[in-house]
C-alpha cells in the first residue's frame, strides 16, 4: 500500500517541479517569435476556413497570423479580453454585436473609400453601419427561406395556407411525420417566427420618419400583433399542428434531412446537411398568409471587426480593408459554409456554380435588416417565450401583454 | 531512528530549498517591472513559509499553508473582488475608466473628410524618425510628418504597383516591421488644412477628422458638426446630453461606484421580489431532492455490490460509474433530447406522449431524474469508499450480538456512514443549489407561465439571476453580483445550520 | 425453485439484480451516444438506440479534422497533475482539521465550503483579469497556458474533497497515530508513514473525483485556452457542437466516448484501493 502512495506524492512534487521548469523555458521561445503577430478570434467553423488564408497573408508579409477559435461565448470573452488589453487584433461575428462592442469601446470604425464600399451588397454595408460609421467589413449575408423537399412537394406553395394543406396531406397519407419544420423549442425562437409574424401583420417596433426603429413604439401587444399571433396559434399545437415546441434548433434540420417533413424554414447553414443527406431540394421565399403582408425574414451579416486596443491594430486594419475586400477570401469562406458572400465580385464568382446563392438573395428581398439597436436585446427572450406559450395553446392577448410589459421594463432600465 | 531523522531533514531542506528557488525565480520579473508591492507580497509569503516550516512545533499551519495559499489566490480574492463590483455599475457600457470612454468616443467619431483624397501609403524611416510616404491618386509623391506634407520630386521615388517602393533618403518598412511600430503609426498624423492624414491600415491613408472631442474645462464632449454637447455625470458614469440632446446619453460610459443601489434594486424590483420566495422553495426542493435521490440510489448500489465474493463486481462498478465519466455538459444535452415530446427516446420507448418540459411538475421530475443519473455514480463512489472505512470488527461484533442485517445497517453502518458523509451531503446540496448547467442545458427554466418570461417552473435562483443579469441589454455584473450576495447569504445560513447538526453527530460518534 | 437457489438469491442473487438494473440505467443514454458515434450520418433526432449503419468514420474524422490528439494529451496531463497535486494539498489540510485543535478550525471548515458556493460564472471576469496580470510577469503561467489553468484548478483543491477526507479521517481510530507517537516518530513521519496509508481508499476516491471534475471543466478552460494546440477535450468538444450541432454530432459523440476512457482507466487503476478495506490495508501495509 505504501508504494503507490509515495508514487502519488512524487507525482505531485513532479507536477510542481514541472510547473517551475515550464515557466523557465518561456523567455527563449518568446525571443524567436516573428517580427509581428496578428491574432484573429472567430468561432470554430470560421477559424478553420480562415487559417489557410491567414498563413498566406502571414508568409507574404513576414508576420505571424494566429487564428484562434473561441467555442463558447465569443462575444463576452472578446469584450472582457479586449477591455483588459489581452484581446485579439480582429474578431469575427454577427453584425448585431456592434451595438454592444461599441458601447464597451472595444471596436473602432473602419475607413473604406466609397469605391471599396460600393463593392459590397447594399444590405451588408447598411447592416454594419452604426451611428453613421462603418464598424465591420462584411463577408456573408444570411436570411431565412423556405426549403422544400422537391420529391415530396414538387411545387412551391404560394401561401402559408397552401403550405399547411400540402404538408397535412402528406402527413395524413403517412409519408411524413411533420407538416413543416420551423424551430420553436421549449422557449421559442423570435428569429425564426418573425417572417410569419410580419406576414400576419404584427410588428416589433414602429419606425421613425428616417426609417430607424423607434424603441418608444413597441408593437408586441398592439391589436395588429395580437391578430398576427392568433394566426400563428391556429398553426400551433391546438390548431393545425404545423408548429410544435418539440421542433427545436437541434432537430429542425435533421427532421427535414431525414425526409420526415416536406418543408423547412431555415437559413444557408442548413444546406450542407441537406446535400449530405442527398435530399432533392429547392429554395424559395417564405410564403405569406393568404391576403397578408409579405413574409419578411431578418437579414443578418457576418463581419470582421478591428479591436480598438489591439497590439497590431494597424496591421489588423490592413488585413481587413485591403485583404478581406478581395474576392478570394470571401469565396473561400463561402466554400466552407455556403452563405452568400457580401462582396459582389465574390458573389458573382460563386453564382455560376451554385444556383442556391441567387435563391437566397431572392428570399432576402424585402427582408428587414436585423436590428442592432440595444433595445432589440430586450425583445428576443420575452418575445420567444410568448411565441412558445402561444404555439402551446396559451391565451394570446394575456401572453402578449405580459411579454410587452417585460420588454418595456427592460428597455427603460 | 537517526537514519529516518536524517532523511526527514534532507527532505525538509530540499523542499524549502525548492520553495526558495521558486521565490527567487519569481522575484526577477517583478523587480524588472518595478512592481515593488508584489515583490513585498512575495517576500512576506516566502518568509512566512520559512517561519512555519522551520518551527519545531507541530503547528497546524504546516499542513494548511500549501492549500490555503492557492485558495486565497484563486478563489477568495476573485470572490471578494467580484463582491466589490456589487457596489458599482460595472457591466456592458460601463466596463472601463472614464479615460477609456473618452478615447472610445473620440476614436469612434473619426470620419473621412468628404471629397478628400485617398493616398497610397508606405511607412518609412529617415533620420528624423517615422515618415509617411504618400502617393496621391493623380500620381504625385509626398512625404508627410507632424509638420505637414511636402512634395517629393518625381525622380526621387520609385513607384511599384501603385505604391512608393523606394525613395532617396528613406528606408521603407515592410508590414512586419511597420507593425512593430504599431502605436507610433496609429498616433501619426499629418496635418492638412481640412483635417489630418491618418493611416487606414498600412498601405492606405485618408484625411480624417474626429467629429467629437472632449474638453476637460466643461467636462463635456462636443460634436464639431452640430455643436451638441454631452456632460459627464459621475453618478451614472455617462455623458448626458443637455440642450438639443436632452435625455440622450453617449453609448460609451465608465465604471463608477453606486453605493448600495444594486442591493436596493434587488429588493424593490417587482420582477425579483415577487417570485423570489416561490423560486427559493423550488430551489431548495431541487437541491435536497437531488441529494437525497442520488444518495439513496448510490448507497443502495454500494451496499449491494459490497459483498466480497460477488462475481463480476469490478465490471458492475466500472459500468455503473460510466455516467460520471462521460462529459456532463454533453450528457445534459443528450438528456434534453431524450425528453423531447415528439422525437425523444423516452416517449418513443415507453409509448407515452408526455410533454416533459411543458408542464411544471413533469419538468421538475425530469430535471431531478437527470441529476439522479448524473450524480448517483458519485454517491456510489463515496459511499463505497466510506463503507471501507467502517472497521469490519464493529459490524462483526454487532452480528455476534445477534442483530439482523437491517438492524446492523441502521445502528452501526448508517450512523458511521453519516459521520463521514454528512459534510459531503451538505456540500453536494450546496453544489446542487447553484447547479447552473443542470437547468441551463436542459429546460432553460421552462415551462414559463404564459406572459411571464422572467421566471420558469424549473428556474433556480442562479439561472434566474443569470437571465436577469445577462438576458436584457448586455451584462450587468454589478447587479448580478449584488443578487449573488443575497443568494450566497441564504445558502450560507442553510449550510451553517446543517453544519451544526453534523457537528453534534461528530461529537457523538467521533 | 430449490432451497439452494433461494438461498443464493438471498445471499448474492439480489446483488446481481441491483447491479444489472443499475448498469442498465447507467448505460441507457450512453448506448444512444455509442450509436450516434458509430452512425456515419449521425444527427440527433435520426439516431435511435441501434444505428442504421455503423462505421468508425466519426472517430477517424476527429483525428483528421481537429486537433483531437493534442486536446487529449492536454486534458490527461492537466487533469492528472491537478488531481494528484490537489489530493495532496487537500489531505494535508484535512489532516490538520481532523487531528489538531486550533483556533479558527470550525470557521475555517465552514469557510472552505462557503467559498465554493459563490457562483463561478461571475468571478470568471475577475479570474481573467488576475491571470492577464500574472501573464505580464510570468508568460508561462498566464492566459492561454495549461500551467496557469492548472494553478487555477489547484485553488479549488481545498473544498468539498477536504471535507470528505476529514470525515474519513474522523472514522480512523486516533489510537493508531498515538501509538506511533509513543514510538518516538515525528509528526511528519506519522503523517506520511501511518496516516496516509490508512486513508488510501479516500485518496483514491477523491483523486478520481478530482480527475473527473477537471477533465469535464468547460467554463474556465474556455476562457483560458484559445490556441488550438492548448485546448482541453471539454473545450474542443464543446466547439464541435457549439454552432453546428447536427453536422458534428457523430464526431462529438465519438469524442465524448474517447474522453471517458482515461477516466475509466484511472478508475480501474484506483479501484483496488477504493475497494480494499481500510483495516486490511493497515494490517498488510
Amino acid at each position: 500500500m505504501r508504494i503507490p502512495l509515495r508514487a502519488v506524492g512524487v507525482f505531485a512534487l513532479a507536477a510542481l517541479t514541472l510547473t517551475a521548469c515550464g515557466s523557465s523555458k518561456t523567455p527563449e521561445t518568446a525571443s524567436t517569435q516573428p517580427a509581428a503577430t496578428l491574432t484573429i478570434w472567430a468561432d470554430d467553423q470560421r477559424s478553420a476556413a480562415l487559417k489557410p488564408f491567414a498563413e498566406t497573408f502571414g508568409k507574404a508579409n513576414h508576420v505571424d497570423v494566429q487564428v484562434q477559435a473561441v467555442s463558447k461565448d465569443l462575444q463576452t470573452n472578446y469584450v472582457t479580453a479586449a477591455q483588459s488589453g489581452k484581446g485579439p487584433d480582429i474578431v469575427v461575428g454577427a453584425h448585431d454585436w456592434i451595438g454592444n462592442l461599441v458601447q464597451n469601446g472595444t471596436i473602432d470604425p473602419i475607413q473604406l473609400p466609397d469605391s471599396q464600399k460600393s463593392a459590397f451588397a447594399d444590405v451588408a454595408v447598411k447592416a454594419v453601419t452604426f451611428n453613421g460609421q462603418l464598424y465591420g467589413v462584411p463577408y456573408a449575408i444570411e436570411n431565412l427561406a423556405l426549403i422544400r423537399n422537391t420529391d415530396l412537394a414538387p411545387t412551391a406553395p404560394a401561401t402559408v395556407e397552401d403550405l399547411v394543406a400540402a404538408g397535412k396531406a402528406l402527413k395524413d397519407s403517412g409519408k411524413v411525420s411533420n407538416i413543416m419544420s420551423l424551430q420553436v423549442g421549449q422557449n421559442g425562437d423570435a428569429y425564426h417566427i418573425y417572417p410569419l409574424f410580419s406576414s400576419a401583420g404584427g410588428y416589433l417596433f414602429g419606425t421613425k420618419p428616417n426609417g430607424d426603429y423607434d424603441p418608444a413604439d413597441l408593437g408586441v401587444d398592439k391589436p395588429a400583433s395580437v391578430e398576427a399571433f392568433k394566426k400563428i396559434a391556429a398553426l400551433g399545437e391546438k390548431g393545425a399542428g404545423a408548429l410544435t415546441r418539440s421542433v427545436n434548433s437541434d432537430n429542425a434540420i435533421p427532421t427535414f434531412t431525414g425526409g420526415k417533413t416536406p418543408f423547412l424554414i431555415s437559413g444557408p447553414w442548413a444546406v450542407a446537411d441537406i446535400k449530405k443527406a442527398g435530399i432533392k431540394y429547392d429554395i424559395t421565399p417564405i410564403p405569406p398568409f393568404a391576403g397578408g403582408k409579405p413574409a419578411q425574414p431578418f437579414v443578418g451579416v457576418q463581419a470582421f471587426y478591428v479591436a480598438s486596443k489591439g497590439k497590431s491594430k494597424a496591421l489588423a486594419n490592413e488585413f481587413i480593408t485591403n485583404y478581406l475586400t478581395k474576392p478570394d477570401l470571401q469565396v473561400a469562406l463561402y466554400q466552407t459554409n455556403p452563405r452568400p458572400p457580401a462582396l459582389t465580385a465574390a458573389m458573382d464568382q460563386v453564382k455560376g456554380s451554385d444556383p442556391d446563392i441567387e435563391k437566397w438573395l431572392t428570399a432576402s428581398k424585402g427582408g428587414a435588416v436585423l436590428p442592432a439597436i440595444p433595445a432589440m436585446a430586450a425583445v428576443w427572450d420575452p418575445f420567444g417565450k410568448a411565441e412558445a406559450a402561444i404555439v402551446g395553446g396559451a391565451d394570446v392577448p394575456a401572453t402578449l401583454t405580459g411579454a410587452s410589459k417585460t420588454i418595456t421594463d427592460a428597455i427603460s432600465k | 531512528m537517526t537514519n529516518t531523522y536524517l532523511r526527514g531533514l534532507v527532505v525538509k531542506v530540499g523542499v524549502l530549498g525548492l520553495a526558495l528557488a521558486l521565490a527567487v525565480y519569481a522575484a526577477f520579473p517583478l523587480a524588472a517591472a518595478h512592481a515593488w508591492g508584489w515583490l513585498a507580497v512575495l517576500v512576506v509569503v516566502t518568509g512566512l513559509i520559512f517561519a512555519i516550516y522551520l518551527s519545531p512545533r507541530p503547528v497546524p499551519a504546516k499542513y494548511l499553508v500549501p492549500g490555503v495559499l492557492f485558495l486565497l489566490a484563486f478563489q477568495v480574492i476573485p470572490v471578494l473582488y467580484t463582491v466589490a463590483t456589487a457596489f458599482t455599475n460595472y457591466g456592458d457600457g460601463h466596463r472601463g475608466t472614464k479615460q477609456d470612454a473618452i478615447t472610445a468616443v473620440q476614436s469612434s467619431s473619426v470620419q473621412r473628410v468628404p471629397g478628400s483624397a485617398e493616398y497610397a501609403l508606405s511607412v518609412a524611416l529617415d533620420d528624423g524618425g517615422l515618415k509617411f510616404l504618400l502617393l496621391s491618386p493623380d500620381g504625385k509623391a509626398f512625404a508627410g510628418d507632424a509638420q505637414g506634407l511636402h512634395e517629393l520630386g518625381a525622380g526621387a521615388v520609385t513607384v511599384t504597383a501603385g505604391r512608393i517602393s523606394a525613395a532617396d533618403g528613406y528606408q521603407l518598412l515592410d508590414l512586419g516591421r511597420a507593425t512593430q511600430r504599431n502605436d507610433e503609426v496609429l498616433a501619426f498624423t499629418v496635418p492638412t488644412p481640412d483635417g489630418a492624414i491618418r493611416a487606414a491600415g498600412l498601405t492606405r491613408a485618408y484625411t480624417g477628422l474626429a467629429t467629437r472631442f472632449y474638453d476637460a474645462g466643461c467636462d463635456c464632449v462636443t460634436d464639431r458638426g452640430t455643436g451638441a454637447r454631452w456632460f459627464a455625470d459621475e453618478r451614472t458614469g455617462e455623458f448626458v446630453g443637455r440642450g438639443g440632446t436632452e435625455g440622450e446619453h453617449l453609448a460609451q460610459g465608465w465604471k463608477v461606484s453606486v453605493g448600495l443601489d444594486n442591493f436596493a434594486r434587488v429588493l424593490t424590483d417587482a420582477r425579483i421580489a415577487g417570485p423570489f420566495l416561490k423560486t427559493l422553495v423550488w430551489n431548495l426542493g431541487f437541491a435536497v431532492g437531488s441529494v437525497l435521490v442520488t444518495f439513496a440510489l448510490g448507497l443502495a448500489c454500494a451496499l449491494a455490490l459490497q459483498a466480497d465474493r460477488l462475481r463480476g463486481r469490478g465490471i458492475y462498478r466500472v459500468l455503473l460509474v460510466l455516467p460520471y465519466a462521460m462529459p456532463s455538459f454533453a450528457m445534459l444535452l443528450v438528456w434534453r433530447d431524450l425528453f423531447n415530446q415528439d422525437f425523444g427516446l423516452i416517449n418513443r420507448v415507453t409509448g407515452l406522449h408526455v410533454d416533459w418540459f411543458g408542464t411544471p411538475w413533469t419538468a421538475r421530475l425530469a430535471v431531478i431524474g437527470v441529476q439522479l443519473w448524473l450524480g448517483y455514480p458519485y454517491m456510489f463512489l463515496v459511499a463505497t469508499g466510506a463503507l471501507q472505512a467502517i472497521p469490519r470488527e464493529m459490524a462483526e461484533a454487532a452480528a455476534i450480538d445477534g442483530a439482523t442485517t437491517a438492524q446492523r445497517f441502521r445502528r452501526v453502518t448508517l450512523p458511521l456512514l453519516l459521520v463521514a458523509l454528512t459534510p459531503l451531503l451538505i456540500s453536494s446540496f450546496a453544489f446542487n443549489f447553484n447547479n447552473f448547467n443542470a437547468i441551463y442545458l436542459t429546460t432553460e427554466g421552462a415551462p414559463f407561465p404564459p406572459g411571464n418570461s422572467s421566471i420558469g417552473a424549473t428556474d433556480l435562483l442562479i439561472t434566474y439571476t443569470y437571465r436577469l443579469a445577462f438576458g436584457g441589454s448586455g451584462a450587468q455584473f454589478g447587479f448580478a453580483a449584488a443578487l449573488s450576495v443575497y443568494i450566497f447569504a441564504i445558502v450560507a445560513v442553510i449550510s451553517v445550520i446543517g453544519f451544526r447538526r453534523s457537528r453534534k453527530q461528530e461529537e457523538v460518534y467521533a | 425453485m430449490t432451497a439452494r437457489t433461494i438461498a443464493w438469491v438471498r445471499r448474492t442473487g439480489w446483488r446481481h439484480g441491483v447491479g444489472v438494473l443499475a448498469v442498465a440505467f447507467s448505460l441507457f443514454p450512453i448506448v444512444f451516444v455509442v450509436s450516434a458515434a458509430l452512425n456515419p450520418v449521425g444527427s440527433l433526432s435520426s439516431t435511435g438506440l441501434i444505428p442504421a449503419s455503423a462505421g468508425l468514420g466519426n472517430f477517424a474524422d476527429l483525428f483528421r479534422k481537429t486537433d483531437f490528439a493534442h486536446w487529449y494529451l492536454n486534458s490527461v496531463l492537466i487533469a492528472g497533475i491537478a488531481a494528484a497535486a490537489g489530493v495532496f494539498l487537500s489531505i494535508l489540510a484535512a489532516y490538520a482539521f481532523s487531528r489538531m485543535r486550533f483556533r479558527g478550525r470550525r470557521a475555517g471548515l465552514v469557510s472552505l465550503l462557503l467559498i465554493q458556493m459563490f457562483p463561478q460564472f461571475l468571478s470568471v471576469v475577475t479570474i481573467y483579469l488576475i491571470f492577464a496580470g500574472v501573464g505580464d510577469f510570468y508568460p508561462a503561467l498566464g492566459l492561454d497556458s495549461p500551467w496557469g489553468l492548472m494553478l487555477l484548478y489547484l485553488g479549488g483543491a481545498l473544498g468539498v474533497n477536504t471535507w470528505l477526507m476529514k470525515g474519513f479521517l474522523d472514522t480512523v481510530p486516533k489510537e493508531l497515530d498515538e501509538s506511533a507517537v509513543i514510538d518516538g516518530a515525528s509528526h511528519a513521519q506519522i503523517f506520511f508513514r501511518v496516516t496516509l496509508p490508512l486513508v488510501a481508499p479516500i485518496l483514491a476516491v477523491t483523486g478520481l473525483l478530482g480527475f473527473i471534475a477537471t477533465i469535464n471543466e468547460v467554463l474556465l478552460a474556455n476562457v483560458f485556452l484559445h490556441s488550438d494546440g492548448a485546448k482541453t477535450l471539454a473545450v474542443g468538444l464543446y466547439g464541435l457542437v457549439a454552432d453546428q450541432r447536427n453536422a458534428n454530432f457523430g464526431m462529438f459523440c465519438a469524442g465524448s466516448l474517447l474522453t471517458a476512457i482515461p477516466t475509466v482507466v484511472v478508475f480501474q487503476a484506483l479501484q483496488r484501493y477504493i475497494v480494499s478495506g481500510l483495516t486490511t490495508g493497515a494490517v498488510k501495509g
